[in-house]
């Protein structure tokens, strides 16, 4: 890391959740390092990376959680999502039963994240088209019924890898810097801490979002 | 020295000998595991929990609650019914559950039957949990078996630790409604392959803890395990991978056999100020246990909470955990694991990350507050800084890019007819051992070298009639074993070199390593 990345304008924690094998550490591991690894193993426990980008002229650091699947881990559960304004929830387009397990990370966020947290849904390994089993037009429904972001990506092709993180990131930008006109700062919240991300604090309640697809 | 020479042992394998445990045996030293009071002391003492409550981080205990799984009932009762029958043919017909899936008889599988070793864990109730070879749901069979050779004999109150039948030896160990089994036939001894055993068992604690694990078999004996255990299969496998039945050539198997772990190489005054470093900067962190600085699967420095020390069976796993977790140089981790002998109920939680990208040496920082990852993190980061600045970072560089320890080479180069040794204090659970070379490294030359140790390992502990020292000419070698009271060596020389000359390479080597101790060992392990 160099010292440029260390300074940076707002940081955010984003976590990956999905189940086991949709392939969240890929796309950690192609966000911030741009490497695929095709014998991906389990991840143990919690893993932790970070990366910046540019969003209006500002430096966002990402703070990215990437968690194993497996139920074990549970009980590291609460600190995942602790202080999170953000979150990927990673499906894989091959494996039905992956989407259909959405609903419950879904539930699991309602009850250790914080209620406003950005959530994006995303249909990961676009590249197995012949393997498709999750139809777009059906995530893109149930992703907009939900209130949720929505996007396919391909970690072993890159494909959108990088607009998914652009997005969700561009998206808390916008939340926050909203909320920072509408309540002048008491504090200094334009550079936090290390330990602690920003809160993100309730907006106006949005029944349509942008759409960002393929 | 008086040294007495012996002749060369000629072993017949006797054929469908069956033994089982003599009431409780007194185990050697080596292999000695906590006796059942003991243990079972330790299964209600909570070291982490009392830490935790004596330091005021007071937190609810979220149960680790499993989700009710499926039932496969057609599986359950062909197990049941095989656990109910006396019978050990492996071709036993069983019509229930027809809808099963056919069966692979691995039975008649020549590659899985001509494997050098294998490993199988199924719990008391014959559920299938791990086979290093093949897929375990094909070996339900055998696991019945197995089940019912343990029940036979527990039934008897006696509990049954190894068959020996056709050159194969069978050893067997039940621990807390598992049952492990280990079929090998390389040289091994059966308190040495219950060693491997029991690494497997720590392993399975490491991940689920005691306390967990006891808690699920006792809601529900026949509960799936493997559920649990995804995920981690590959430790595991690389636990599993540290002998010449894995083909290939390594160092590995010696740490296992002598049940200790080996030391980074460096220069005192580095090591000092690396241990420097990590203490200054985690003296003040309230629930850190311990701090540990691995570089090639070798130890750097230990640096622990006051009380508190870390057994090598422990370092065994962590070394396991970094060794197969290739994804640690890229980020930083956070994760729970349970070291048995230190607290077999409950999980440290792990700060896991590399110094940096240009050092591969691995830093795992272990708590009890599961909340401390950032406060872990920042310790890193100034670790890392503060040894950069001292070059310590340089001159582990210097040493990983070595294939070898120079000096140590130089040293065994200097003794053109010793081939291999392995030195072992007794204060310290630490091995030296210099690199394998000629003829040693081919597999097959490995092999041989293991027996070798294999026997000599366990002759010397042997727990009726153990030995300080033996000295054997055998055909291709001439081998030495010596235990004092301050050091385990044994040594393999050219097969010309005669006595007189062994004792004086002996004392060559032993000199040098006393002279150079401080490099190869670590004395003592610094305190926070």
């Amino acid at each position: 890391m160099g010292a440029r990345e260390d300074e940076y304008d707002y940081l955010f924690k984003v976590v990956l959740i999905g189940d086991s094998g949709v392939g969240k550490s890929n796309l950690l591991s192609r966000f911030t390092r741009n490497e695929f690894n095709l014998e991906s193993k389990s991840t143990i426990g919690v893993e932790f990376a970070t990366r910046s980008i540019e969003v209006d002229g500002k430096t966002i650091k990402a703070q990215i959680w990437d968690t194993a699947g497996q139920e074990r881990y549970r009980a590291i559960t609460s600190a995942y999502y602790r202080g999170a304004v953000g979150a990927l929830l990673v499906y894989d387009i091959a494996k039905h039963l992956t989407y259909e397990n959405v609903e419950r990370w879904l539930r699991e966020l309602r009850d250790h994240a914080d209620q406003n947290i950005v959530i994006m849904l995303v249909g990961n390994k676009s590249d197995l088209r012949h393997l498709r089993s999750v139809p777009t037009d059906e995530a893109k429904l149930f992703a907009e019924r939900n209130g949720l972001s929505f996007i396919e990506t391909s970690a072993l092709d890159s494909t959108n890898v990088e607009t998914a993180f652009q997005n969700i990131l561009t998206e808390i930008y916008r939340i926050v810097s909203q909320k920072q006109i509408r309540d002048p700062p008491e504090g200094d919240v334009i550079r936090p801490s290390n330990v602690e991300p920003i809160d993100v604090k309730p907006t106006v309640t949005a029944d349509v979002r942008k759409q960002c697809c393929q | 020295m008086e040294v007495e020479q012996t002749s060369v042992r000629s072993d017949t394998n006797s054929t469908c000998e069956y033994l089982d445990a003599e009431g409780d045996p007194e185990s050697p030293n080596l292999y000695q595991e906590a006796d059942p009071d003991q243990e079972a002391e330790q299964q209600n003492h909570s070291i982490i929990s009392e830490l935790r409550d004596g330091l005021g981080t007071m937190r609810d205990n979220s149960a680790l609650s499993p989700e009710p799984g499926q039932e496969n009932k057609g599986l359950a009762a062909s197990v049941e019914s095989l656990a109910l029958s006396t019978s050990t043919s492996a071709k036993t017909e069983d019509s229930i559950g027809g809808g099963l899936e056919e069966e692979y008889d691995y039975q008649h599988d020549s590659l899985w039957q001509g494997q050098k070793k294998h490993i199988f864990i199924l719990s008391e109730a014959g559920k299938p949990i791990f086979s290093l070879h093949g897929n375990e749901d094909k070996l339900a069979t055998l696991f019945g078996v197995i089940q019912a050779l343990v029940s036979f004999v527990q039934m008897g109150q006696d509990a049954i630790t190894s068959i020996h039948a056709g050159g194969i030896k069978f050893a067997f160990m039940q621990r807390s409604s598992l049952i492990l089994v280990a079929a090998s036939r390389s040289n091994m001894s059966v308190q040495q392959l219950q060693l491997q055993l029991g690494d497997v068992y720590n392993q399975i604690l490491s991940i689920l803890t005691y306390s967990h694990m006891t808690k699920i078999f006792e809601r529900r004996k026949n509960f799936d395990l493997r559920r649990l255990l995804s995920g981690s299969e590959r430790l595991f496998y690389n636990l599993l991978a540290n002998d010449s039945s894995s083909a290939k050539v390594s160092n590995n198997i010696f740490t296992f056999l002598t049940n200790s772990i080996r030391v980074f190489p460096l220069p005192t005054t580095i090591r000092s100020q690396i241990t420097s470093a990590i203490q200054s900067n985690c003296s003040k962190i309230k629930n850190l246990v311990f701090a540990v600085l691995i570089a090639n699967n070798k130890l750097i420095a230990l640096v622990r909470m006051k009380k508190y020390s870390i057994h090598p069976a422990d370092l065994r796993l962590i070394f396991n955990l970094v060794e197969c977790s290739e994804s640690f140089k890229s980020s930083e981790n956070w994760s729970p694991i349970c070291l048995p002998k230190f607290d077999m109920n409950g999980y440290l939680h792990a700060h896991v990350s590399y110094l940096a990208d240009d050092c591969q040496a691995c830093l795992l920082l272990l708590s009890v507050d599961r909340d401390a990852f950032f406060t872990l993190a920042e310790a890193k980061a100034k670790i890392t800084e503060k040894l950069r600045k001292s070059h310590c970072l340089e001159a582990i560089n210097e040493e990983l890019q070595q294939p070898f320890n120079a000096k140590l080479y130089q040293q065994v180069v200097g003794i053109p007819e010793l081939r291999h040794f392995l030195y072992k204090p007794k204060s310290t659970a630490q091995l030296l051992c210099p690199m394998l070379r000629h003829p040693y490294k081919s597999l097959t030359e490995l092999e041989r070298l293991e027996a070798i140790y294999c026997d000599l390992l366990h002759r010397i502990h042997n727990s009726s009639r153990p030995l300080k020292l033996i000295y054997e000419m055998k055909e291709r070698e001439v081998v030495l074993a010596w235990a004092t009271g301050t050091y385990e060596l044994y040594a393999i020389f050219e097969p010309v070199v005669d006595k007189a000359t062994v004792i004086k390479y002996v004392d060559k080597l032993i000199k040098w390593i006393e002279k150079e101790y401080d490099v190869y060992f670590i004395r003592n392990h610094a305190t926070f």
